[in-house]
């Protein structure tokens, strides 16, 4: 008997389990286990997840000999390969949009825990982004949606199949008349594949894309006039960049392949001796991101003024000689004042042709993608730091395409079905979408979501989604590395993944992710391999061979100049208040508003947690007459949005930075009504941002939880920087910046020459300041969420802190950041003072806090001088829901309330480690403990290892002349180090913009 | 008691005693406080500080129950109001050891009207500053972890933590304080006895009376005993809070890193610690109507002392300044100016005006002699004394190394709660001891009255008498 037979038809069942989603059988339950049905309403259980997973494994064995079981289950029996205590990990993807994140997930006897990058996959190369790690809590999120909804009643999933199939009856006939489905954009070879078996069962039907966040401005430069529909998307390779400039970019963080990009960059930085090749980032943005952080230069201007700064740059290189296609008419738009900051940049790029890289951001109009396209076909640059691909399997939507429908069916209303296949555009649409109203045309809505999000509430049909460690998947970059998304565990809710709603909505079949994605793959590999072949992808995680093609793109000079000129004179002239769009760097474009982690993780340049602000420059805030949490009214195009101020130097005067994310009514216990929602401020015109908007103060304050209320460094030796140039002339300036008496001890102290020594360097120059880390060891560590208001109290728990400091002038301030955890001092000063010895010294240099011994004193976190200890001020796990205690690590201890802890060096992964080596007769190597912090630094700026090792990675760098303790003048001794930033200004530019550092 | 002679006024203008009082007199005045009806006074006074006292122990019952986050600590500020308070009732808890033993054995007599309440005052501010770093620790149910308790972890506390003197510093000077106090009580318990006239009162005041008689041999040993305990007493008057201002100075903290805490500390205590009895004192004087004992003689003696610990701690405001500046050390000559000038400012000039200017006032003798003066004066040092402790704890810890971890600290009403409550319990167990003890040291006020010289001639026309 064939799959085919059994998803359509008669419908029979396999195994009991299936026949347990009837409501004859939940009946049946529910009299004879009344507890179990009181239960479910409140989310599940650990008693009821139990229970399942136990029932699904009695049932597995009716479900026959088929293999591979696509049950995960939990051990009774102990099954081969697998010892209980010692986890497992497999490869999976995380799709992302058009990106996909190679990923390795450790489980715990069939529970997953913690994720980290592959190494083998390009699009992590083995780190990640506090997104990625927090998406673990997002697994387990007792909100999430448990039941298939008709108009807010529960249905079945068998339900809506047989609804879709009567309605399918009549869109078969007419050829999918006025179906419309509407998706995210993707990239995965299984969705690209049912896109089209959509479209071709119903040729009549539309597939509409939604992004709120969307990269549309990067793809629209066509290969020529005459292949109107093909897409090209630019890559960026960092690792060749010598000089780059970003036009309101923030390549390394929010915006697309930030982890790769980051540690390319991180990589041209990693100045180890003097005549070191260093790169130069020059940023122009509207207000601070990490990109314009990490800058060697940064220029601060509107959002909207960006693009004349481009154009003023084309034309400068012009002048200066430079080949530049774009036809002398586009220059009498130039708007833009030239300056030395003009003048240096032209002159630096022009001296690095075919090594300098020009990138604009996502949120800038096309038209300056354009441009930046036009000055890296001039520089020689396409070919070597951008390629541009024309990715085969994936959805690229334009946002035009969806404006243009909307338009056509504004007065209609013979509109019928509507799928929307993820995403929450009721939330997140543009305000002259009308995405409510919308919905309301169509007679039909089908939502799938793993939230009851603003979009389900107004859908007729909500179905529950299954995160991407519940169900079968394929994903693709935009390079073309394909990989499999493979499940950790029996969906814990239920639900259905995308792909499956998709697949029934193609074909009619209620079919299992697993076999869908199979045939996709049985499809492209043939059948004598096909086995062997999806074993080792399952294995590898990446598909190697399914690379795109990276063309060689020749600008159309004609539609180039046609984009750049349309664009200039369309383009608003910047006079008033502007608004600039953000992406959040923590809850992305709302869709992780109910991770608590992601919540409670500071923003890398406001330092706010649990809340989004209006971030303006002081010079505007002394205009309006507003400071800190004043809240504010902002009205753009009719809309009234209220936001409390949030003061950063750095801003662009008359720019006001908002960010997406915020404001959720319907995304769960976590999410609900934190910050404001932005969207309704966003017009289809104005994408990325929006000039002459209102600004009112209304007398009100809004309190608002920042986790560092001190912005200087008060000229302390904290993070110490150099220039380039400076570096190459005294390399050892770290270690100078503090004279001290010499550092001895009364007494003899303990040599730790012996066994392991474990130590860690930081290296500030690598460091881009994104919190990966944070999130990191939240997961890996079991830290727990505190909340805005104990987080307004200075009561957040994280072990290890990413610290922002400006520096320079108020009015073009630099940012530094430095991560901050536990240093392990030799001497330590909180051990010392301790009256119950809770914390002691090991033999290996590691600070350890024994939390049973602990009695709460606090004495210690009092003599920290890096003040990296955190306390239990209340029993923060009582108010833990049931479903994410199974997202802890059961390695390490959850701390109760009344208990000091801190960063521990993640001493059960040195334990794992030790037995490890111990059960082969070996030592642990230098390098082969890895921290969760430094796994999932994206550019690797954390090492840690056996200092005693001279080979070990960590040994090295201690050694060289960049490193500095932190503090070393108190005689702590501390075990992590800091290796010191470098900018690389331009010399041309270091006076008037790097004057006042050092 | 034996003394040099004191007789007609030549070595000593003014009498220690005014009034023309007997050892009759002294009695009768003493022991009528106790042996009265109660006052309606005293029962609305109890009842007010009791339900304080309550309030006290019904917040201590929430903060175990819920966690010290009900308080306003934070990192960094990891110790609040309830060290500050811990630090502020231990110092007021000096001045009565300091009078019964040190002044003891520099014989100065004057002490002698005020040290059983002020001894008793020390006391009961030892068991209000005992209550705190017992509660502020997160997991109260194990601080007995601190003790050195043999157990079957052969777990020691760390002997290198202040915290660990401080249990040893307080405990003893408390269990050696209560001696001195009983001890001292010992002959005026027996007068009690002696003038019980209800069964109840004879059988508790005999057995605390311990079989006094009066005679000559117990007389002997108890001197001597008595003047032991003062011995042992004085080096704990100064130990105790050198070890508590060790608790600060052992740390690394900039603020708190200071050697000259131990003397600064000691000499602060004594300050709020005379402070203190002076405002008891001015109102028992004023209620029970003791002008004739505590004179205003006695009140100048303390201004006196006041004005040269006042200056001492002032002194050590300036040389905490100066070494800052001298030292060359950023993170100190930052704390410093952070404190006169930063977010704290308001709490340091508090703390400046009532420590350092208001004292400057008992240069006057005129307001040394001014019972309102000198109240209000009492009261401001104390507020100055407990702003000194919190601008020490919070100033420092709020502001350290790190700018990016710095952080404001304000308290909770819990805080202030616990607080206040601490002063119910304080003068709950004041107004029982006034109540029920007798305030004033009957024997030894009879010991400087002229009558006890060997040499006194009962003056014409004046009727002294004996018991």
């Amino acid at each position: 008997m064939s799959e085919k037979d059994l998803t359509t038809g008669a419908r029979y069942w396999r195994s009991l389990d299936e026949l347990a989603r009837s409501p004859e059988f939940e009946r049946f339950l529910q009299g004879e286990f009344p507890q179990v049905h009181d239960e479910k309403s409140a989310g599940v259980s650990r008693r009821k997840f139990m229970s399942l997973m136990g029932a699904s494994l009695a049932f597995a064995g009716l479900a026959g000999c088929r293999r591979p079981v696509e049950k995960i289950i939990p051990y009774v029996t102990q099954p081969e390969e697998i010892t209980v205590g010692v986890p497992d990990v497999y490869a999976t993807t995380m799709p992302f949009g058009l990106e996909s994140f190679g990923l390795l997930v450790e489980c715990h006897e069939g529970r997953p825990t913690k994720i980290e990058g592959n190494p083998a996959h390009p699009s992590t190369l083995g780190g990640s982004n506090s997104i990625i790690q927090a998406s673990m809590l997002g697994l387990y999120d007792p909100d999430r949606s448990k039941r298939v909804l008709q108009n807010g009643a529960e249905r079945t999933w068998d339900g809506f199949v047989l609804f879709w199939r009567e309605l399918r009856v009549n869109f078969a006939a007419t050829g999918g008349e006025g179906l419309v489905v509407l998706s995210p954009s993707f990239a995965s070879p299984t969705l690209a594949r049912l896109r089209q078996q959509v479209l071709s069962e119903f040729p009549n039907a539309r597939w509409l894309g939604y992004d709120p966040i969307s990269r549309d401005n990067s793809y629209q430069l066509r290969l020529g006039s005459n292949t109107a529909d093909s897409r090209l998307i630019p890559t960026y390779d960092f690792s060749m960049a010598s000089v780059i400039l970003a036009l309101d970019s923030d390549f390394l963080y929010t915006e697309p392949d930030s982890i790769r990009n980051s540690l390319a960059f991180a990589d041209g930085r990693r100045v180890s001796s003097p005549a070191y090749e260093m790169n130069r980032l020059y940023a122009v943005e509207s207000s601070y991101t990490l990109t314009g952080a990490n800058a060697d230069h940064r220029l601060q201007m509107k959002s909207a003024s960006v693009g004349l700064f481009a154009i003023a740059l084309l034309s400068e290189l012009r002048s200066r000689g430079l080949n530049v296609k774009i036809p002398e008419i586009v220059y009498n738009h130039r708007r833009y004042e030239d300056n030395e900051w003009l003048r240096a940049v032209a002159s630096d790029l022009l001296a690095h042709r075919g090594r300098s890289l020009v990138i604009a951001g996502n949120n800038q109009p096309a038209w300056v993608h354009a441009v930046a396209t036009a000055i890296n076909d001039a520089l020689g640059n396409i070919g070597s730091t951008v390629s541009f691909v024309e990715p085969a399997d994936a959805f690229l939507p334009r946002q035009s395409d969806l404006s243009a429908w909307i338009g056509d069916r504004s007065g209609a209303d013979s509109t019928n079905t509507l799928v929307i296949l993820g995403g929450n555009p009721v939330f997140d649409a543009p305000a002259d979408l009308r995405s409510d109203e919308i919905l309301k045309k169509f007679s039909h809505s089908i939502h799938i979501s793993q939230h009851v999000d603003e979009t389900s509430i107004l859908c007729e049909w909500h179905i529950p989604e299954t995160h991407f460690l519940e169900g079968w998947g394929d994903a693709c970059t935009i390079d073309g590395a394909a990989s499999l998304i493979q499940p950790m565990i029996e969906p814990l809710y239920g639900g259905h993944s995308v792909f499956e709603l998709a697949n029934l909505i193609a074909t009619g079949r209620d079919e299992r992710g697993y076999d869908i994605v199979r045939q996709t793959w049985q499809t492209r590999w043939g059948l004598p391999d096909f086995e062997k072949k999806w074993r080792d992808a399952l294995r590898d995680g990446v598909i190697q061979e399914a690379a795109n093609v990276r063309l060689e793109f020749v600008p159309d000079v004609n539609s180039l100049s046609s984009l750049i000129e349309n664009g200039l004179q369309q383009h608003p002239s910047g006079d008033g208040i502007e608004i600039a769009f953000r992406t959040s760097p923590s809850l992305y474009d709302g869709r992780f508003a109910n991770n608590a982690w992601l919540q409670e993780l500071p923003d890398p340049i406001t330092k706010l947690a649990w809340d989004n602000a209006a971030v303006i420059s002081p010079a505007s805030a002394a205009k309006l007459g507003v400071e800190n949490e004043d809240v504010i009214e902002i009205e753009s195009a009719g809309q009234r949005v209220e936001l409390p101020i949030w003061i950063v130097p750095g801003t662009a005067d008359d720019s006001i930075a908002l960010t997406f994310g915020y404001g959720r009514t319907a995304s769960g216990s976590v999410g609900n009504n934190v910050g404001s929602n932005v969207y309704s401020l966003r017009r289809t015109s104005g994408l990325g941002f929006a000039s002459r908007v209102a600004v009112s103060k209304t007398g009100r304050k809004h309190e608002l939880a920042n986790t560092q209320d001190h912005g200087s460094m008060e000229g302390r030796p904290i993070v110490r920087e150099a220039t380039l140039d400076e570096f190459n002339r005294n390399p050892r300036f770290a270690k100078e910046m503090v004279e001290h008496p010499p550092l001895e001890s009364l007494w003899k102290d303990h040599e730790y020459d012996e066994g392991y020594q474990w130590g860690m360097t930081v290296d500030l120059n690598a460091c881009i300041g994104c919190g990966a880390c944070t999130t990191a060891c939240q997961s890996e560590n079991n830290i727990m969420v505190v909340g805005k208001d104990q987080v307004r109290r200075g009561r957040e728990m994280h072990w290890i802190r990413v610290d922002r400091y400006f520096s320079g002038s108020a009015d073009s301030p630099q940012i530094v950041h430095q991560p901050v955890a536990c240093q392990h001092c030799e001497t330590a000063p909180c051990e010392q003072v301790c009256p119950v010895a809770a914390t002691v010294h090991d033999r290996e240099g590691l600070n350890v806090m024994v939390y049973n011994r602990c009695i709460g004193t606090r004495y210690c976190s009092n003599n920290c001088p890096y003040k990296v200890r955190r306390f239990n001020f209340f029993n923060y796990i009582s108010k833990m829901p049931e479903t994410i205690k199974m997202a802890q690590n059961p390695d390490v201890t959850v701390r109760s309330r009344g208990v000091m802890e801190k960063c521990t060096y993640c001493v059960q992964r040195i334990s794992a480690s030790k037995m490890k080596a111990k059960q082969e007769h070996r030592t642990v190597g230098g390098d082969e403990v890895v921290t969760a912090c430094q796994q999932a630094c994206p550019t690797k700026a954390i090492q840690f290892g056996n200092i005693r090792d001279a080979a070990s990675r960590v040994a090295g760098l201690k050694a060289s002349d960049r490193n500095y303790e932190l503090l070393a003048e108190l005689n702590v001794r501390p075990r992590t180090s800091y290796l010191a930033k470098i900018r690389n200004p331009n010399p041309a530019l270091e006076k008037s913009v790097n004057g006042s550092s050092d | 008691m034996n003394s040099a002679n004191p007789t007609s006024g030549h070595l000593d203008p003014e009498p220690l005693i005014a009034g023309n009082q007997t050892f009759r007199s002294v009695t009768e005045r003493v022991c009528s406080i106790v042996e009265a009806k109660t006052p309606p006074i005293w029962f609305i006074a109890i009842g007010l500080a009791g339900s304080l006292a309550i309030l006290l122990f019904g917040l201590i019952g929430y903060l175990v129950w819920e966690g010290i986050g009900i308080w306003g600590v934070n990192i960094p500020v990891g110790w609040g109001w309830a060290i500050v308070n811990f630090v502020f009732w231990v110092g007021i808890g000096h001045a009565g050891t300091l009078i019964s033993a040190i002044l003891f054995l520099f014989r100065q007599r004057w002490r002698t009207s005020i040290n059983r309440f002020a001894e008793a005052m020390t006391l009961f501010a030892v068991i209000c500053a005992l209550i705190f770093p017992s509660i502020h620790v997160g997991r109260i149910w194990a601080a007995y972890w601190m003790f050195p308790v043999p157990n079957q972890m052969s777990m020691w506390p760390n002997f290198r933590s202040p915290l660990l003197w401080d249990v040893f510093a307080v405990s003893t000077y408390f269990t050696v304080s209560a001696l001195f106090w009983y001890v001292g009580l010992i002959p005026d318990l027996a007068t009690l006895r002696d003038r019980a006239k209800t069964k109840l009162r004879k059988i508790v005041f005999g057995l605390l009376s311990l079989g006094w008689r009066g005679g000559n041999r117990q007389w002997k040993h108890y001197e001597l005993a008595y003047l032991l305990l003062a011995g042992l007493s004085t080096p704990l008057v100064l130990s105790v809070h050198s070890v508590v201002s060790t608790d600060f100075a052992v740390s690394i903290l900039p603020g708190w890193h200071t050697t000259i805490f131990p003397p600064y500390f000691v000499a602060g205590a004594i300050f709020s610690g005379f402070a203190m009895v002076m405002t008891l004192g001015i109102i028992a004087r004023r209620i029970f109507r003791l002008e004739d004992f505590i004179t205003v003689k006695h009140l100048d003696k303390m201004s006196k002392i006041m004005l040269v610990t006042g200056m001492m701690v002032g002194y050590a405001y300036a040389c905490e300044f100066f070494i800052a500046w001298y030292s060359g050390n950023i993170y100190e000559q930052f704390t410093f100016m952070n404190r006169a000038f930063g977010p704290y400012a308001w709490a340091y000039w508090i703390m400046v005006t009532c420590n350092v200017v208001v004292p400057q006032l008992f240069w006057f003798r005129k307001v040394r002699s001014s019972i309102l003066a000198l109240f209000a004066m009492s009261i401001l040092v104390n507020i100055g004394m407990w702003f000194e402790r919190f601008v020490i704890v919070a100033s420092s810890l709020s502001r350290d190394f790190l700018p990016s971890s710095w952080d404001y600290y304000s308290p909770t009403i819990y805080d202030v709660g616990i607080f206040v409550g601490s002063f119910g319990l304080f003068l709950t167990l004041f107004l029982l001891f006034i109540r029920f003890l007798p305030m004033i040291a009957m024997s030894e006020v009879k010991g400087v009255l002229p009558q006890a010289n060997p040499h006194y001639h009962q003056p014409a026309g004046t009727h002294g008498g004996s018991r």
